[in-house]
């Protein structure tokens, strides 16, 4: 991938946007909010960077999720926000709905397609549900390590 | 023999203040799962309850659905369950419970002023408004549109289409309809929606904008909990978890199969 800093800043502000309005759905306080822009701009910009460097997807989102995981813990104490909540909300934008979605409907489509496109269909389906399935696990154990290193219990 | 008597939690009745303690405490960790929390912070938060109330040992079993919880004080012990309602993602409910077990855990409240603190706060914390919250999901959706290389002329649709899907869903879902049902319906409209809109605006990247109204449905809090329940030391619970993200993902791909279909027969290529 090509990465430009134009490039870069648009994917973080959309994380950064997206993360927001997620923050809004989940019922964040409005003084938290930029909080959680700064928290999905964070893993937009990591993962972007780290896509520009040549890392696959899921690679990339581990360490983004590593990232925010890790800023959150340090962070904590300056937040009046629980920290699941922060540094879930930041990794909202990496979470790939648009090929789980792919996935499924490839699924659909293997009960309509003839024979010849059989295969192929199946091929698909399965690349994007693994995808899926590795990005997500990629994303919470991301998340996960730095709470498990850092786990200071009950102190919110 | 002895040694294990003296670990069975009798249930006599001789410590009364147990029964209201336990189900205070599990009310706390029923409203803070319901509030989209992981299984460490429930155990972590229904333990600060039920010590600060004044209890020896606690025990909690974390279910998908229920809570069941052992508490004693000294040789007395009881074993109360409590059903956990719809999952969702309330993030204030979540910051005020953890206020409340910071109060109660330094001993400042009976079990009495406790019950009464957590019925104020599941009446009375606030939520954001409908519309506040249609326009916030309708741009993070934009924004979702434009990280899946969605042209501008699309993302105006997507916008459009999530904000009237948000809408729709919460309407539906004070309606009490199925989540499921909920979230077919919902990306059927948003996803029909989202791809007429990118015609008619003549964006080059209509499926894309189809996929981008429905993200609000992608259940991302329940998906991250999944996996941090699993890595966490709760495989039950994450399982359970991940078994409901899947099927809420058949029935979202379900809703946008549909709208695609319908695109299709008014002639619009997807």
């Amino acid at each position: 991938m090509n990465l430009t800093f134009p490039f870069l800043l648009h994917q973080t502000i959309c994380g950064a946007i997206a993360a927001a309005g997620f923050g809004v759905l989940f019922n964040i306080g409005f003084r938290s909010l930029p909080w959680c822009a700064a928290s999905g701009a964070l893993a937009l910009a990591v993962r972007t960077y780290c896509l520009g460097l040549g890392w696959n997807l899921e690679a990339a989102s581990f360490a983004a999720a590593l990232t925010v995981g890790a800023a959150v813990q340090v962070l904590r104490a300056r937040t009046d926000i629980s920290q699941n909540a922060l540094d879930v909300v930041g990794c909202i934008p990496m979470v790939p709905g648009s090929f789980a979605a792919k996935a499924i409907l490839s699924m659909f489509a293997l009960t309509s397609t003839s024979t010849g496109d059989a295969s192929e269909t199946l091929i698909t389906a399965v690349q994007f549900a693994l995808r899926v399935t590795f990005t997500i696990g990629a994303i919470g154990t991301g998340l996960a390590i730095p709470t498990l290193l850092l786990r200071v219990r009950v102190t919110r | 023999m002895d040694m294990i008597d003296s670990l069975i939690p009798d249930d006599s009745g001789s410590t009364p203040a147990l029964e209201p303690m336990a189900m205070v405490a599990l009310d706390a960790g029923r409203m803070l799962m319901e509030s989209g929390a992981s299984a460490n912070s429930i155990d972590e938060i229904v333990a600060k309850f039920a010590r600060g109330l004044g209890a020896d040992r606690v025990d909690l079993r974390i279910g998908y659905a229920s809570l069941a919880i052992t508490i004693g004080i000294g040789p007395n012990g009881i074993t109360r369950m409590r059903e956990v309602g719809h999952l969702g993602v309330n993030q204030r409910l979540d910051q005020e419970l953890w206020h409340l077990a910071e109060k109660v855990s330094r001993g400042d409240l009976s079990t009495e002023q406790t019950r009464a603190e957590l019925t104020r706060l599941a009446t009375q914390t606030p939520r954001h408004s409908a519309w506040v919250m249609a326009v916030a999901v309708g741009l993070a959706c934009a924004a979702f549109g434009r990280l899946l290389k969605v042209d501008w002329a699309g993302t105006g649709p997507v916008f459009l289409a999530a904000t009237l899907g948000q809408f729709f869903r919460r309407e539906l879902l004070t309606r009490h309809v199925n989540v499921f049902i909920c979230a077919s319906l919902v990306s059927f409209l948003s996803s029909l929606f989202g791809g007429l809109g990118a015609h008619w605006a003549g964006s080059a990247q209509i499926n894309m904008a189809m996929i981008a109204s429905i993200l609000l449905l992608v259940p991302g809090v329940p998906s991250v909990n999944a996996l941090n329940d699993i890595l966490e030391g709760h495989p039950t619970l994450g399982s359970a978890r991940a078994v409901t993200v899947a099927v809420i993902l058949i029935f979202v791909a379900a809703g946008l199969w549909f709208g695609q279909v319908l695109l299709s027969h008014l002639g619009i290529e997807t």
